[in-house]
């Protein structure tokens, strides 16, 4: 509910009520103070680009709205693309066009050069008629990594638990920043 | 209405009764430990701004000063409702481009003490990315599109395709483990 409140998602009455209880009482205060850290924690989190997550469309326009330096990589389905990342950029962003209309969940693994799994975002969030899952890979550790291949690989669950591969995705990472790794 | 709130009202009203008789120096400095940080909460809210706030607890309570001094609050046990009254006229008029605040500043200023600030938890970023980190993919992607992109629950629902509620109860059980993980009572 505080969460509701600091995101102006209440309807008015129980805003009002909300605000009529946080004048007497101190301890939902400290809630609420609580809810309003950690929420400017979130935001300078995401800020950093530095999380590993699936993205909206709605938040890669955002974040380049703000000013800051989107690289952007989409590699055809069962191609590749080359890529790297230069000192100036502060988000990396993978976009893996796929026929999603009849997943009903579907996982993003991450596979080493020879397609070896190494690990997966479980069940991400997906639109099934956006033709495509747009993540962000942590930009400070593409930033240090020497060169080499990562494959994205998308599969569908179905409710058996059976898997179903909707596309791989190969990125082929040149380093090109000077410093520790640098080839 | 419990016991608590009832001492709080009493204790409010005995506030607004010493500070009425103009007795109270020490009750104007009670008032302000104690409304600062209710009005400030307020103002970061609607205002979304650190400094604003500042600015909007200073003049809510100015402006209820003045008006305890001069005896106009006939209810003393309402102050509570009284100062939220007057922080909803004051962000509509701050909003209008209203200016009280430097008349006020100038007329009662001079001896007024200024609101403490008031301290914000401070969060250690780096458990919280690796809070952040252990979220399921929808929470982690509610949470951040909640907080940073302040996108609403109709939003959020489209790209995960899910209901609205839903969206509210994702974001509610990844706010309640997030709270956990970075060792705040849940």
């Amino acid at each position: 509910m505080l969460a509701d409140y600091w995101l102006a998602a209440l309807a008015q009455s129980e805003e009002e009520a909300i605000e009529a209880h946080l004048f007497s009482c101190d301890e939902c205060g400290r809630r609420l103070r609580e809810v309003i850290a950690l929420a400017g924690g979130v935001r300078q989190l995401a800020r950093q680009g530095d999380l590993l997550m699936v993205v909206s469309d709605a938040f890669v326009k955002r974040v380049a709205a703000e000013g800051l330096r989107v690289r952007e990589y989409a590699p055809p389905r069962g191609g590749d693309v080359q890529c790297t990342v230069s000192a100036e950029d502060d988000f990396l962003i993978g976009r893996l066009g796929a026929d999603l209309t009849a997943a009903t969940r579907v996982d993003l693994c991450i596979c080493d050069r020879r397609g070896v799994e190494q690990f997966r975002l479980p069940d991400i969030p997906f639109g099934p008629a956006s033709g495509s899952v747009v993540f962000q890979q942590p930009i400070n550790y593409a930033k240090a990594a020497s060169s080499d291949t990562m494959v994205a690989r998308l599969v569908s669950i179905d409710e058996a638990g059976r898997e179903r591969p909707l596309g791989e995705y190969t990125f082929i990472h040149t380093r090109t920043m000077p410093g520790p790794g640098a080839s | 209405m419990d016991v608590e709130q009832n001492q709080a009202e009493l204790e409010d009203a005995e506030l607004v009764r010493r500070i009425g008789t103009g007795s109270g120096r020490e009750a104007e400095a009670e008032l302000f430990r104690r409304m600062a940080p209710r009005v400030r909460l307020y103002g970061l809210r609607h205002l979304r701004d650190e400094a604003a706030a500042e600015d909007l607890a200073q003049q809510v309570l100015i402006a209820t000063l003045e008006s305890l001094r001069a005896g106009r609050l006939r209810e003393a046990e309402k102050l509570a409702s009284f100062m939220l009254g007057t922080c909803r006229m004051m962000v509509l008029d701050w909003r209008r481009g209203a200016q009280r605040k430097q008349r006020l500043l100038e007329q009662f200023g001079a001896d007024m003490l200024a609101p403490a600030p008031i301290a914000m938890p401070s969060l250690d970023q780096a458990q919280l990315a690796r809070c952040v980190q252990t979220l399921k993919e929808r929470e982690r992607a509610v949470v951040v599109m909640t907080f940073y992109d302040e996108q609403t629950a109709a939003d959020v629902a489209q790209f995960l395709g899910v209901s609205e509620p839903n969206v509210r109860v994702i974001r509610h059980r990844a706010i309640h483990q997030l709270r956990a993980c970075m060792g705040v009572e849940a």
